[in-house]
């Protein structure tokens, strides 16, 4: 594995190749599986009864997945404190909106440019904030978050709509489909979005990049010893997170025909952080499986209503001191004791190295 | 002299003293214990709340409320130490654990306010009231109260960390951790005092605020942000750089909002701060980044 | 007074210590000898409890100190002082100094420990208001000699009191310990090289890669040239 030239033979650059496709880590058969499983889950879910509101309820998995796992990206494998998630993920939905409703535009043409706006919005933020330490990106981020929401509500007519935000803004059209198929429709859209994020997504973290920021997180010194530029790679992430939230917020205002100032609830952020902290932070799988844990208990958590802030609040704070490795970790390590084939130990050179640094400065 | 300027003026002072007295906690807690707390807010809304119900459900004067607001505040942000934050201290997850953890409990804080009491906004009663007219403009007794408090305070945390021995273990505890325990400063210890000290300070912001600016649930928040502002402007754990950035940042934004309409205060100040953040990211007296334990 | 058993400590999964025994007795000054990055650092921090040992003992007077948190055992009289003086930067002279007596038991006679202190080092004195960062590399290790003997110590661990500093300012710092020392004071002295040490020494350790491997009465060892320029080069 060349993982190890990371740390004895010193190449300027980390070199991992071997993971970079997802079915070289995860059995193929897995990957395809559950590919197929996912096409064919909704022609199943039809059959009965409360089949279309698992569809609804899968859709907003799908989204909610997209922008945990990028959350995730840059804030458990990137250690970027953002708190502008959300923001972005409006900015999206408004510049789609804007382009259906004020312009005409077709959705599926006007969604396209979501990512793309959001992305830029993105790197404006963060040419200024990338550069400082991690609470200085804590504020900067939301007072964007403020800003944004502002603008969104006090704005020009043509985005504010009044206070209340976007509403009669145009939906996907699937030629003449209504109904159930539409609503497949718009599933397999969801889908393909969340595949092709989740893909980028685990490319990306198992490319050099993405070994290269788990190496700055784990020890600045480290990594910036190694040549790696901190600021360009954080800039990238950032940018990559980005796109697939405003992909999603896009997607979503089409979805709902609309998009309101609700969206920058401080709920959405804490559902999502949740996500991210029950499901694993700073684990590829982890928002995937906390997003499905939030959405599947969707609808106990509308039952209680004003307690979930509450408990949400609470069960954050609760794991985050003294689990804050996630479910997800638990359960793969539940797995490979039990059920897994003998797998090799993965060494962890980055740390290892990262923690030889500092024990030689301590022992002088 | 023209109204418009002396509004300006008395708000700039006004907002001023209370972004001072909610950055004072804030920068006091990163200062020593390099965390930054998210719950701060929250320690505002405790406070708040806790007098409001000294006041309607007990039925006691607003002077009785005021200390028991602060003290409830304090007694939580000790309780937050205790179980969130005490047992990450020295570990490396530190920095994640703790953004989360403030964060689910200023959430949980707005929560509760909402169960307990409904979100209607509260009417927290002044401890001064009536006003009076000043070349035009309204100028509130417990305006001038808060502004009287938050100086008082000032100078009061001022000397309490210069001449007291506590007060220069905090110091100490801020400066350089390992040479603090070595000199027999208990520093865990210490930390939850600061976080009780800056929780008492958030707690009389929240009473002394909340007859002016309504009280909801999710009051804490807006302090909250201002405070984390004016912390960064004046320089993260500098006692005097939040005093005086308060003001700066308070009246600038008031000349802003005075003259140019309330909708460019927030965004005047948002580029305020990128600017400073730009030539001088350790803020007006901020040090350099000290070495935690 | 200070036995330390079988002491094994290090950094996240790697020891540096390998098991070290060693005694300093009642006045006694013990000097450690040792080149750099063979853990005379971890020693002493192991010690006073800025490192939890993995394995072994220290006792004090008999006491199990090995598992007490450092202000405890600074407390306790152990007095230790650092690698690089670790002062604390934006306060003055003076306060760095008071500080050294924060423990309740000396606080209130601060002012006459003062005293003390000015009687070996009188610039104290006259430059209390100076922060503390704005001073020379001297005049940090003074300072940090001089914070340290604001406690009540029952002995003091000084970690290479001459890192770093000028021959001149060399032999001031420890002609200072030296009168220290003579006052009653037991010592426990890491050092790198055994050129100043003779006046302070009652024994010699000589420390290579984690492991004690001579040990003996100063005279005798520090005598030797041969073998101490084996070992330190």
């Amino acid at each position: 594995m060349s993982v190890g030239g990371v740390v004895t033979a010193a190449p300027s650059r980390p070199e991992v190749d071997y993971a970079a496709a997802p079915w070289q880590r995860v059995p193929i058969y897995v990957i395809g599986g559950t590919v197929v499983a996912g096409i064919l889950l909704p022609l199943v879910l039809t059959r009965i009864s409360i089949g279309d509101y698992l569809i609804t309820l899968l859709i907003l998995f799908f989204m909610q997945a997209v922008v945990a796992q990028s959350w995730n990206l840059i804030m458990g494998y990137g250690g970027i404190y953002s708190f502008a998630q959300v923001a972005l993920f409006a900015v999206g939905g408004w510049t789609t909106a804007v382009l259906a409703h004020s312009l005409g535009w077709n959705p599926f043409i006007a969604m396209l440019f979501a990512p793309v706006v959001a992305l830029l919005a993105a790197v404006g933020i963060g040419l200024p904030t990338l550069r400082l330490r991690g609470v200085y990106v804590v504020l900067l981020t939301l007072a964007f978050h403020e800003l944004a929401r502002v603008f969104a509500v006090t704005g020009p007519r043509f985005i504010s709509g009044g206070g209340y935000g976007l509403v009669s803004v145009p939906t996907f059209q699937f030629g003449n489909v209504i109904g159930q198929q539409r609503t497949i429709y718009l599933y397999y859209l969801a889908m393909v979005i969340f595949v092709i994020a989740t893909f980028v997504i685990w490319r990306v973290i198992h490319s050099p990049l993405g070994v290269a920021v788990t190496a700055l997180r784990d020890s600045e010194t480290y990594g910036v010893s190694r040549g790696i530029n901190q600021f360009r790679i954080r800039l990238i992430l950032f940018a990559i997170s980005a796109f697939f939230t405003g992909l999603a917020g896009g997607y979503m205002t089409h979805y709902n025909g609309g998009i309101s100032t609700s969206v920058f609830d401080f709920s959405r952020l804490i559902d999502l952080l949740a996500m991210i902290v029950i499901g694993g932070w700073g684990t590829f799988a982890g928002p995937i499986l906390g997003a499905a844990i939030i959405i599947g208990l969707d609808q106990y958590l509308v039952a209680i209503g004003d307690y979930r802030a509450l408990f949400e609040g609470l069960i954050l704070a609760v794991i985050a001191v003294f689990a804050p490795q996630g479910l997800w970790p638990v359960i793969r390590k539940t797995y490979d004791k039990y059920l897994g084939p003998e797998q090799q130990p993965a060494p962890a050179p980055a740390s290892a190295a990262a923690h030889a640094e500092t024990r030689n400065e301590d022992l002088k | 002299m023209s109204t418009q300027f002396v509004q300006a003026v008395w708000g700039g002072v006004l907002f001023g003293s209370v972004y001072g007295l909610m950055a004072l906690g804030l920068t006091l807690v990163w200062g020593a214990v390099r965390l930054l707390n998210l719950a701060h807010g929250a320690l505002f809304v405790v406070g708040a709340y806790a007098a409001y119900w000294v006041v309607s459900f007990l039925h006691l004067p607003i002077l009785v409320a005021l200390p028991f607001g602060v003290l409830a505040a304090a007694a939580f942000a000790y309780l937050m130490h205790i179980i969130f934050i005490r047992p990450v201290i020295g570990k490396p997850g530190f920095d994640n654990s703790t953004l989360v953890a403030t964060v689910g409990i200023s959430i949980a804080v707005s929560a509760a306010a909402l169960l307990i009491f409904n979100p209607q906004y509260k009417v927290v009663p002044p401890v001064l009231s009536g006003s009076t007219i000043v070349a035009g403009v309204q100028i509130t007794y417990q305006g001038l109260l808060v502004i009287g408090t938050s100086l008082a305070l000032f100078a009061i945390v001022y000397a309490f960390l210069t001449y007291t021995r506590l007060g220069m273990a905090i110091r100490a505890v801020s400066q350089q951790t390992e040479a603090a325990s070595l000199m027999s400063i208990p520093v865990v210890q210490t930390y939850g005092i600061v976080i009780a000290i800056s929780g008492g300070l958030a707690g009389l912001a929240g009473v002394l605020l909340s007859p002016s600016f309504f009280l909801s649930p999710n009051s804490g928040f807006n302090p909250m942000i201002q405070a984390l502002i004016v912390t960064i402007f004046g320089g993260l754990g500098s006692v005097r750089g939040a005093l005086v950035a308060g003001f700066v940042l308070g009246v600038f934004e008031s000349f802003v909002e005075v003259f140019y309409g309330v909708g460019w205060a927030q965004p005047g100040v948002f580029i305020l701060i990128i600017l400073m953040l730009i030539v001088r990211p350790n803020g007006l007296f901020g040090i350099g980044e000290v070495k935690r334990l | 007074m200070l036995e330390v058993k079988g002491l094994v400590a290090g950094y996240a999964g790697s020891e540096v210590l390998q098991g070290i025994d060693l005694v300093v007795h009642d006045r006694e000054g013990v000097i450690v000898l040792g080149p750099n990055g063979h853990g005379k650092t971890t020693l002493l921090r192991a010690i006073t409890g800025l490192l939890p040992p993995s394995a072994g003992q220290v006792l004090l007077n008999g006491k199990d100190i090995t598992r007490w948190r450092p202000d405890v055992i600074a407390a306790a009289g152990v007095v230790h002082i650092p690698q690089g003086d670790l002062l604390f930067p934006e306060m003055t002279v003076l306060e760095n100094l008071v500080m050294g007596a924060y423990n309740r038991a000396t606080w209130s006679e601060r002012n006459v420990r003062l005293g003390h202190v000015y009687e070996l080092f009188p610039w104290l004195k006259e430059r209390g208001g100076q922060l503390a960062r704005t001073l020379s590399g001297g005049e940090r290790r003074m300072l940090a000699l001089g914070r340290g003997l604001m406690s009540k110590a029952q002995i003091l661990l000084i970690d290479e009191p001459s890192l770093g500093l000028a021959p001149l300012t060399t032999q001031q710092i420890y002609a200072s310990i030296q009168t220290v020392k003579e006052s009653g004071m037991s010592l426990l002295l890491a050092d790198e090289n055994a050129n100043h040490v003779a006046g302070l020494a009652d024994r010699v350790y000589l420390l290579e890669t984690g492991m004690l491997v001579r040990e003996g009465p100063a005279d005798e060892l520090l005598r030797d040239k041969a073998l101490l320029e084996s070992y330190l080069g």
